[in-house]
């Protein structure tokens, strides 16, 4: 009987077999992807190909085919390997697809649906910086251009013909190339793995509207490992290299003098001209126009200084959807960042009443009720703002009325106060409340709960909810709050992702004190895993980031600061510092040109305040 | 029941290696290259240097080899590279054969010259590949040498569109140069190359050329690499030029 069985068993297999194929099943499970084109394993990058450039650099000004603009140029032109030593800056991530240009090992898994055996997603995981990705097969869309950025980003991928193809957005600002070339975090990927037996070809495509005038195309091949390596890990801890740096100290080399232009040029014998990057770097009519080097010496001069005319506007996509619509992105533990009325509103919730870090601008208020009542039964407790501008107060009115304080019913404020316990409790800085009395606003809507020191601190919803003044940074009145269990700090604009700082001379605000403000965010932040996640950091306006964006927004102001500083010591009047175009390197990220605060206004409050400096923070 | 498990298995086992073996290899025989190409490639292409750009769009000095594992006598050739030589011996072309002209900066013109036949023309060192997808291997050593062309396809299953690269493989070299600076290969030389082609989003459409030249005389490894080239839609640019040893 056994063997009738069997052998009925054996004549049947094959024909299932025969049948699942037929259905374009693999005997694997592999219903979506034709099989040998399967990346899982692990690998290596192969040797041979660009091994000078290997773990990352290449040498200074060595932008030779890459299609740079003019700001990523100058970008790199001003970028010192000092800058490396910086604290946030020494354990900085990998983005795809420089992470491929690296000595370490490499691992792709697949992770299936237990339950359907679909292909859900690749894993991956790269040594150098022990990097992680996550490239979604399952056709979900990516996030909303207001969620954070990671260094891998958020990938998702498809199988074309025997090609792995992948497409990948919210990337950090990482490199080209670690000589200072930048790739920016609008810049998007696709990639393409084709599987040749034990070797792959990986090509990659970057379209960077920030940095580059063209999409940067290159390839590069990885083995498969042999046998299973023992070498993954990359441990990485920032630490004091450089002792007595003070906090505001950011190394970069000013357009025109940098220290070693030429080594690489000299030292390759290559025209400088070539070594320069940009697009005409790639193609074959390089050849030419390089060939009489005496010629090529003059546009190359030209190529050193930022050119003539007026500022770039920003080429970045703005997040915020601007769709009369409140959204609501979690931010971490009890903290959730809502975009869509102006400044961003931080909403802290828990068993109390909910916790409002700034009101927005009061255009869609009844929405942002609705959306704090979606996410807590409990009403408004607080309401802390973090600066007077009105797209943080514009909301204080209905967002007040809309909440209620218990803490104060009954107490004896009750009986200071008539209308104590009948809405939410503003708290503020007592510069916001003078501002804002000042501009005649309504005064349901000023703080009531003022602070004149620079910490205030509050145990709110289980966690220590800290404020911080920050004084004479955008205003006289700013202010970060620091959820400590949820580990978020919410910056105001101190901060912002969408443009250069909003320093109001006016009312106090200066360019040191912004980044001196910065500095202090920084003081209170720690990464998880090389300068990603960890300390979450709600912008004033833009998207949810972390310590990373706040160090390279700092030294941004930093290296501009320097900038203006060295045309006043050389006698420059406000005009010239605007002719010499000191932001060049950073106005297709952040620059307008319209609008209430423009590139042209950020570096006249610079130059003014360095001229100027306020005097310190006065709560009369 | 354990046997009974064991010979399912054993069956199943059977069945689909038996059944791989037939869903793999070759198209049928009686569809021509051209008709079974799994893409097109044909038409005009400009090359991108984006990887060796320093070694590849600037000739580099002698004795620099950085990244091809040369053995002694392959170090000790290009130790001694002479362009003034070679332009003498009437052989400028050295770094211009097929083990070399996809890196050259430059256009090629890539179309089918008959049924079994892909001919590359590249406006470099006006040099012409010639891919046979017939199996009739003759001739002499050439700069280009011979090159054995074939759809080599990845098995799918039933039904689905077949998916795969185009393979060549090119013996029957004259020695010349993987670098211009006389990094040398001899004519024991074997090149491997897959060309693929990806499409953009935006529309834009690659190349990939990845390499493998293998040479016992003067590698002491197989050198490796891959480079690529963009879709034009027309003639533009193309520039043909007589092959320069500098």
């Amino acid at each position: 009987m056994l063997r009738k069985v069997i052998l009925a068993i054996i004549a049947a297999v094959p024909l299932l077999a025969v049948y699942l194929f037929a259905q374009g099943l693999d005997f694997s499970g592999r219903t979506n992807q034709p099989a040998g084109v399967d990346i899982s394993g692990t690998w290596y990058p192969q040797p041979g190909q660009d091994s000078g450039l290997i773990t990352a650099s290449g040498a200074l000004i060595e932008y030779g085919g890459i299609p740079l603009n003019e700001a990523g140029r100058l970008y790199a032109l001003a970028w010192s390997p000092s800058r490396i030593q910086g604290r946030q800056h020494q354990c900085m991530g990998y983005v795809p697809p420089y992470a491929y240009n690296q000595p370490g090992n490499l691992r792709f898994w697949e992770e299936r649906d237990p339950h359907t055996q679909q292909l859900l997603a690749l894993k991956h995981y790269w040594q150098i910086s022990e990097g992680t990705r996550t490239i979604w097969m399952d056709g979900r869309p990516h996030p909303p251009a207001y969620a954070q950025h990671t260094w891998s980003g958020f990938s998702t991928g498809r199988y074309e013909g025997n090609t792995l193809t992948v497409y990948t957005t919210h990337l950090k600002r990482g490199w080209i190339r670690a000589n200072g070339m930048p790739q920016s975090d609008e810049a998007t990927v696709v990639e393409h793995f084709i599987r040749h037996g034990d070797r792959i070809t990986y090509l990659s495509v970057v379209n960077d509207p920030v940095y580059l005038a063209e999409p940067f195309s290159r390839t590069y091949t990885l083995g498969r490992n042999v046998k299973e390596p023992d070498a993954w890990l990359y441990a990485c801890d920032d630490g004091e290299q450089i002792l007595g740096r003070r906090e505001d100290q950011v190394e970069s080399y000013f357009w025109g003098r940098h220290p070693f232009l030429r080594e690489f040029a000299d030292s390759k014998h290559i025209p400088l001209l070539a070594t320069l990057g940009g697009p005409e770097t790639m193609y074959p009519e390089l050849i030419d126009k390089v060939s009489d080097a005496a010629a090529a010496e003059a546009p190359a001069r030209a190529e050193l200084m930022p050119s003539s005319g007026p500022p770039h506007a920003s080429r970045a996509a703005d997040p915020d959807p601007h769709d009369g619509e409140v959204h609501v992105l979690p931010a971490q533990g009890n903290l959730y960042m809502l975009v869509g009325d102006g400044g961003n509103i931080a909403v802290q919730i828990g068993d109390q009443g909910a916790m409002v870090v700034n009101a927005g601008a009061g255009q869609i208020s009844d929405k942002v009720v609705a959306a704090i009542q979606k996410l807590t039964e409990k009403p408004v407790q607080f309401i802390v703002n973090t600066s007077f501008h009105s797209d943080f107060t514009g909301g204080n009115v209905k967002l007040r009325a809309a909440g209620f304080d218990p803490s104060v019913v009954g107490s004896f404020f009750s009986g200071q106060f008539a209308d104590a316990g009948k809405g939410a409790t503003i708290i503020g800085h007592q510069n916001v409340q003078n501002r804002l009395t000042a501009m005649k606003a309504p005064s349901e809507g000023w703080p009531s709960d003022t602070y004149l020191q620079a910490r205030r601190r509050k145990f709110h919803n289980g966690e220590a909810v800290e404020t911080f003044h920050q004084p004479n940074a955008i205003s006289d009145g700013d202010s970060i709050v620091h959820f400590r269990r949820s580990d978020v700090i919410v910056t105001g604009d101190i901060f912002t992702t969408t443009s250069y700082p909003r320093i109001d001379v006016k009312v106090g605000g200066s360019i040191q004190g912004e980044i001196q403000a910065l500095n202090n965010i920084l003081e209170k932040t720690v990464y998880k895993h090389d300068e990603e996640d960890g300390t979450m950091i709600i912008p004033g306006h833009g998207r949810l980031c972390d310590e990373w964006e706040v160090a390279e927004y700092r030294d941004m102001v930093v290296i501009i600061r320097d900038r203006v500083q060295d045309l006043i010591r050389n006698g420059a009047t406000l005009e010239k510092v605007k002719a010499a175009r000191v932001t060049a390197d950073f106005d297709d990220r952040y620059g307008a040109n319209s609008g209430s605060w423009t590139t042209d206004l950020f570096v006249e409050a610079v130059y003014t305040s360095l001229k100027e400096p306020p005097k310190a923070a006065n709560a009369n | 029941m354990r046997s009974t498990r064991l010979a399912a298995t054993l069956a199943f086992m059977i069945a689909g290696t038996t059944y791989g073996q037939g869903r793999g290899g070759p198209p049928q025989p009686s569809a021509t290259a051209k008709a079974a190409a799994l893409y097109d490639i044909t038409g005009y292409w400009v090359s991108i240097v984006t990887e060796d750009w320093r070694f590849r769009m600037i000739t580099p000095p002698k004795g620099d080899y950085t990244g091809i594992m040369l053995n002694s006598d392959g170090r000790k050739i290009a130790d001694s590279w002479d362009p003034a030589k070679d332009e003498a011996a009437g052989e400028q072309c050295k770094s211009y054969g097929a083990p070399g002209i996809m890196r050259v900066p430059g256009r090629v013109h890539i179309t089918w010259q008959d049924d079994q036949t892909l001919k590359i023309e590249a406006d470099a060192g006006q040099q012409t590949r010639v891919l046979h997808f017939d199996a009739t291997e003759s001739g002499a050593g050439s700069w280009q040498g011979y090159s054995k062309a074939l759809w080599e396809m990845v098995p799918v299953g039933r039904g689905v569109t077949p998916v795969g690269s185009l393979k060549v493989i090119t013996t029957k070299l004259r020695p010349g140069y993987l670098r211009k600076n006389g990094v040398l290969y001899s004519a024991n030389a074997t090149l491997t190359e897959y060309i693929d082609r990806v499409n953009e989003p935006n529309g834009d459409a690659y190349l990939a050329i990845t390499t493998t030249v293998e040479d016992p005389t003067y590698l002491a490894q197989p050198f490796l690499t891959a480079s690529h080239y963009k879709k034009q839609p027309d003639n533009s640019g193309w520039k043909p030029r007589p092959c320069s040893a500098r």
